[in-house]
């Protein structure tokens, strides 16, 4: 296409400030349908968008709590970007978050007795364990069996929701003294140690920064994440190379599988200390959307994680002074990701001047 | 008197079952269409849920359940036309856009379900749903009476758009154009057609189709609204399509295969049998992951499905 | 006489690259004419901005003497203008009937099939062709899907024929039948563009235009000029007609396949039962065109696709349906036939692909971690060594020409020091030059002992550096000669399937 004295062409090779404004793009944009949603309910937008920000950044309180929001995001985010680097679409974070949860829950019943310390490790060696079990069953099929992972997962997910249901109901964990369908409440020595004295950012913070580092060298310098990125982007050339595709497929997953394990036992032990039905918020989905703004970056998935942590409190507070149901951020946050994928679409193209004898 | 009473039970799971497969089929007949056409599209739970608010609020605000339907095909077709401009104008990943329109419509119907009827805080909202329409003479033959010839409207429908759609894509032009652009969408463009406009029309018609589906969940079969009250039906739907193998036949085996285990727990609950509930209630995904697990035969994949179409690519 | 079809100056530019440069032909009605030149001369370029498809940025197109502008496909078509492409645009799941009708202007909305079925059968009996109309595409072999092709553009009336490459994928005897056709064609006056740069067709035009770097060279009347004439106008320089060649010093049989079955893709028997053997220091050149089994040889050698009988000795060693990982590790290295799809990751950088295999291997590790000090000086080694012209080995693959990425492969494939070198259809679209520098290396790989196994659609490449060739057809190995025995004739016959053809055949003792 020619315009003027400039062409637009498809882009050879993608520029890194041109993904980087494609974000900041689509954040403009949702705020702009933000603002015609909230006026639109007859809300003031200047209004609304400061109560927002004030619950998401406001306080040192508002950004302790965001973080703490933002833990299980890191990690969901992080699980997704693992998967969808090698091109398999792992839409069951939220599935495997809840089978850690399980898996760790179990372990802390084994393992009540012991120390503090051995206690945690357990429990977090479980929902790694627990995670990467129910991912790496998917896996499987896909390796084996060319099950779609995309339907595989969602369907694991609605299927470990029942088994929760189960151990909480009918089964052995159901918390006798309570009318909520709920396990008792943990011992104190099985709660994640809180980093910063009496403020509540727990253990699982740190750890899902350690992770989001680990994460980052693993796909970058080490041989199975050049094998990972091999197969994200040509499966066949892979294979034709010696890289054993199915086995990898696994491998993928079960890692996927286990870091958002480690999201549940977080919830878990560092945030509600008991296993119950809404332990996740939807996050294995919201890892989906932070994993693709961050651009399967895991140092952009604690910016985004960050981001959406702070809407998810700042809509809080937006509903209890105004009123404004909180389903609104979660419209918003899908919002961002559809305005993103159109804005990335920027980075495909280049604007370039035609000179004069062309 | 145990045999009188075992065959009520029959009769009513079988009922139940040909019930409970109209919306599956539905969004099943119309992700087939937008599959054929080569866009996976993952949002159908989305759009069917959004259309099922969107029907039960336009039968609320207007008092009559036509334009509620109406208001379903447009809902439906409204995210499908989302979609399609996202596949084929922009040509972005179509996996995560499907997902992101499954969460838009998940957050989006929420709130203006609860912004609607926010004044309303003693009385939940309702509405008068579709009744059943029984065929003449046809409803009257002792048991097949009840199950086949005694349904909702949307529900005769739903079955007749089975032969429908089959004949739409193997008997005529436009059907045909629709299976190229599956499997090989340069045969389209190097014939001088339009590859995108005929996209946008599968999508748009496929996108009524699962207007229908999330249609039914409401106004023809419960008189208020539920947050997520689709409940991983549009999932299902996508499974339909692939355990059916992208045939019609196959689609509506699949449907009524689901349906059965829907209605076959909903009788066992009233019955108190001694299966934990829970088992019961997973069981449709279990049954979906080994339908996927144990396809036989050649599949009839489409070969460009999910793959945007570039003039020249390297 | 008024040409059918002239371009004034067309010029198409793809970013900074010109593919065409100010181009003006003209074709008249009833000729034959040839576009020859190299590949990414501007060839299939310029077709497709006749045929719409791309939009010339500079320059006129005439249609029996009035400017057009064809803008898209639909209105080249409506000039008369058809187009068979280099790779197939058909369906294959569908029938001949349906590729051929979809999408073209009939009344109402039904598919009626009976009467297009007429229409087409008196094409085919009017150019003498039997073809089932109901055969599913896949169901047939190449020669005839190219007919369908044809008849695509027949059905909806074309008089200015456009032909990419046809014949690259017809045995010699189709090839005859189709000029057959064409020349039934241009006695009702039609005009047929046949883009080449196979000098023996060539030679069988009316005028030939020759393009090179997008620009053209020359027009000449066929009958007037000769196959050097046209070599020199096309490469532009004095093409050395001999390599240098060494005597063979074959040593030991190296690779030995015996009774060798597979399947492909669509669950067919490929490969059908048969012995081969390559020793050390030889190159035995696979005659054939592609799609005889030689894709499913490689595939299985490799590891990549299961033998589902017989066996397969690497230096003594069994490795059928072993795995790729293994197989490499004993010393094959193999340069496939889709550079891009399957020889390199084109979202990596030249740098990463040029360790693609042996990213695991020790010299690149560093604590567990890859040493990217090494894998940098190993890079820089083999773009130096291969001449692969790059901005930087940090550039994304996907940028780099045919022949660059193609350098790329056999840089990473020649690093193994491999005994056994497995290459299929190695020079397929790639410049004289190019292919002037991987037949040396291919050369000094069989001096330094090491065994060649090649498949090539180009008999001319083959006699050129193959010590044995060997014909492969329908999945089975037809004959097998030295070459300096080797007959062109009977080794076109036997491509074409015809047994029982005089020569000697190859003894197999492991």
């Amino acid at each position: 296409m020619i315009f003027g004295r400039f062409k637009i062409e498809p882009r050879l090779e993608p520029k890194l400030s041109w993904q980087i404004v494609s974000i900041l793009l689509a954040v403009m944009m949702s705020a702009i349908v933000c603002a015609i949603m909230l006026n639109s309910a007859g809300v003031d937008v200047g209004k609304a968008f400061y109560l927002i920000f004030e619950g998401a950044f406001g306080t040192w309180k508002a950004v302790i709590k965001t973080l703490v929001k933002a833990t299980p995001l890191i990690l969901t985010g992080l699980a997704v970007t693992v998967a969808f680097r090698a091109k398999i679409w792992n839409i069951g974070a939220e599935g495997q978050l809840f089978a850690g949860a399980i898996t760790s829950y179990w372990a802390y019943t084994m393992f009540q007795g012991a120390p503090s310390f051995i206690l945690i490790v357990m429990v977090i060696l479980s929902a790694s364990i627990g995670g990467a079990l129910y991912g790496g069953l998917a896996g499987y099929l896909k390796a084996k069996f060319s099950v779609n992972e995309v339907l595989s997962t969602v369907m694991l997910n609605y299927i470990i929701r029942y088994v929760l249901s189960f151990l909480l109901i009918s089964g052995p964990w159901r918390d006798p003294s309570s009318f909520y369908q709920q396990s008792s409440r943990i011992i104190q020595a099985a709660k994640y140690p809180m980093l910063f004295g009496i403020s509540r950012l727990h253990m699982g913070f740190a750890i899902a920064l350690v992770l989001a580092l680990v994460v980052y060298l693993f796909l970058t310098r080490t041989s199975l994440g050049y094998e990972i990125r091999s197969i994200g982007f040509n499966p066949k050339a892979s294979r034709f190379k010696g890289i054993n595709v199915d086995r990898t497929i696994i491998i993928v997953m079960m890692i996927s599988g286990g870091i958002a394990g480690l999201a549940g036992a977080g919830e878990l032990f560092g945030v509600h200390y008991r296993l119950k039905p809404d332990i996740s918020h939807g996050f294995g989905f919201l890892g989906i959307i932070i994993a693709m703004l961050a651009a399967l970056h895991p140092f952009g998935v604690i910016l985004a994680a960050t981001l959406f942590g702070g809407l998810v409190n700042g809509g809080i507070r937006l509903q209890v002074f105004t009123g404004i149901p909180t389903a609104m951020i979660s419209s918003i946050q899908a919002i961002i990701l559809l305005f993103f994928l159109t804005a990335a679409v920027l980075t495909r193209f280049e604007i370039r001047r035609v000179k004069a004898n062309e | 008197m145990s045999d009188l009473f075992q065959s009520t039970i029959v009769i009513s799971i079988l009922a139940a079952t040909i019930r409970i497969a109209t919306p599956l089929l539905l969004a099943a007949l119309g992700e087939l269409i937008t599959e054929r056409a080569g866009i996976l599209n993952l949002g159908v739970e989305g759009g069917m849920l959004m259309s099922a608010f969107m029907g039960f609020y336009a039968t609320y605000a207007s008092d009559s359940l036509w334009i509620g339907l109406l208001a379903a095909m447009v809902t439906g077709a409204l995210l499908n036309l989302i979609m399609v401009f996202m596949a084929a104008t922009l040509k972005v990943e179509q996996v995560v856009t499907g997902l992101a329109l499954n969460m838009l419509a998940s957050g989006l119907s929420l709130y203006m379900y609860k912004l609607a009827f926010s004044d309303a805080k003693s009385k939940i909202p309702t509405i008068s749903i579709f009744q059943n329409v029984e065929i003449p003479w046809l409803s009257q033959i002792p048991y097949l009476g009840e199950i086949f010839f005694t349904q909702k409207l949307l529900t005769y429908v739903a079955f007749i758009l089975v032969p429908v759609v089959w004949f739409f894509l193997y008997r005529t032009k436009f059907g045909l154009e629709i299976r190229c652009l599956g499997e090989n969408p340069k045969v389209i463009d190097t014939k001088g057609l339009s590859v995108t406009m005929r996209q946008y029309a599968a999508l748009l018609l496929g996108g009524a189709l699962i207007g229908m589906g999330g249609a039914f969940v409401t106004i023809c079969s419960t008189v208020r609204f539920i947050p997520d009250i689709t409940a991983g039906r549009g999932w299902l739907a996508l499974v339909i399509v692939i355990a059916g193998n992208w045939r019609p036949m196959g689609l509506v085996i699949a449907a009524l295969i689901f349906a059965f285990l829907d209605a076959f727990q909903l009788q066992v609950q009233g019955i108190g049998v001694q299966l934990p509930y829970q088992l019961l209630l997973a069981l449709p995904y279990v049954v979906a992951i080994l339908l996927m697990v144990f396809k036989r035969g050649t599949s009839e994949e489409p070969k460009r499905l999910s793959v945007p179409y570039f003039r020249g690519e390297r | 006489m008024e040409a059918s079809i002239r371009t004034v100056n067309l010029t198409k530019k793809f970013h900074q690259v010109v593919a065409n440069d100010a181009v003006s032909f003209d074709v008249l009605p009833g000729e034959i004419h040839c576009l020859l030149g190299e590949n990414g001369a501007g060839k299939s370029t310029l077709a497709e901005c006749l045929y719409g498809f791309y939009k010339p940025d500079k320059g006129q197109i005439f249609i029996d003497g009035k400017e057009v502008d064809i803008s898209s496909p639909a209105e080249a078509i409506g000039y008369g203008i058809g187009m068979v492409h280099q790779h197939f645009v058909l369906v294959s799941s569908l029938s001949v009937l349906e590729n051929i009708v979809v999408g073209t202007k009939s009344q109402g909305l039904l598919l009626d099939l009976r009467a297009a079925e007429k229409k087409i059968k008196s094409l085919c009996d009017y150019y003498n062709v039997e073809l089932d109309l109901h055969a599913k595409v896949w169901q047939l072999p190449v020669g005839q899907q190219q007919w369908v092709e044809i008849l695509k553009t027949l059905y909806v009336g074309a008089q200015i024929l456009i032909l990419d490459e046809p014949t690259a994928v017809l045995t010699p005897e189709e090839s005859k039948m189709l000029f057959k056709i064409l020349q039934l064609m241009t006695d009702d006056n039609m005009s047929v563009i046949l883009i080449s740069h196979k000098l023996n067709e060539v030679l069988q035009s009316d005028r030939v235009t020759i393009l090179r770097k997008g620009k053209k060279v020359a027009t000449v009347t066929t009958a007037e000029s000769s196959k050097e004439e046209l070599t020199s106008k096309m490469v532009g320089r004095e093409i050395n007609a001999t390599l240098e060649k060494k005597p063979m010093k074959a040593g030991k049989h190296f690779l030995a396949i015996k009774n060798l079955k597979a399947k492909n893709d669509r669950g067919q028997e490929a490969l059908k039962g048969f012995d081969l053997t390559v020793r050390t220091g030889e190159i035995v050149g696979i005659a054939g065109v592609a799609g005889n089994g030689q894709k499913e040889l490689f595939e299985t050698l490799i590891g990549v696709r299961k033998a589902t009988e017989g066996e397969i000795y690497l230096n003594g060693v069994d490795i059928v349906n072993r795995d790729p990982k293994y197989i490499q590790k004993l010393g094959v290295a193999f340069i496939p036939e889709d550079r891009f799809a399957e020889g390199l990751v084109s979202d990596f950088t030249v740098e990463e692909n040029l360790i693609l295999g042996n990213h695991c291997d020790k010299k690149f590790k560093k604590n567990g971690f890859l040493n990217f000090k090494e894998i940098l000086v190993f890079a820089k080694e083999c773009i130096n060594k291969f001449d692969i012209q790059t901005p930087s080995e940090k550039t994304l693959t996907r940028t780099l020409s045919g022949g660059n990425a193609q350098k790329v492969i056999v840089a990473r494939e020649f690093a193994q020091n491999a005994q056994l070198t497995l290459a299929n259809q190695p020079s397929r679209g790639l410049d004289v030059g190019v292919i002037e520098y991987m037949h040396q290396m291919l050369l000094k790989k069989r001096d330094e002992k090491g065994g060649i196994l090649m498949a090539s659609e180009d008999l001319e490449e083959l006699f050129n550096i193959a010590d044995t060739i060997v014909v492969m057809h329908d999945g089975q190995i037809m004959g097998s000669f030295p070459v300096a025995e080797a007959d062109i004739n009977t080794i076109g016959l036997l491509m074409a399937g015809h047994a029982d053809q005089p020569g000697p055949s190859q003894q197999v003792d492991t």
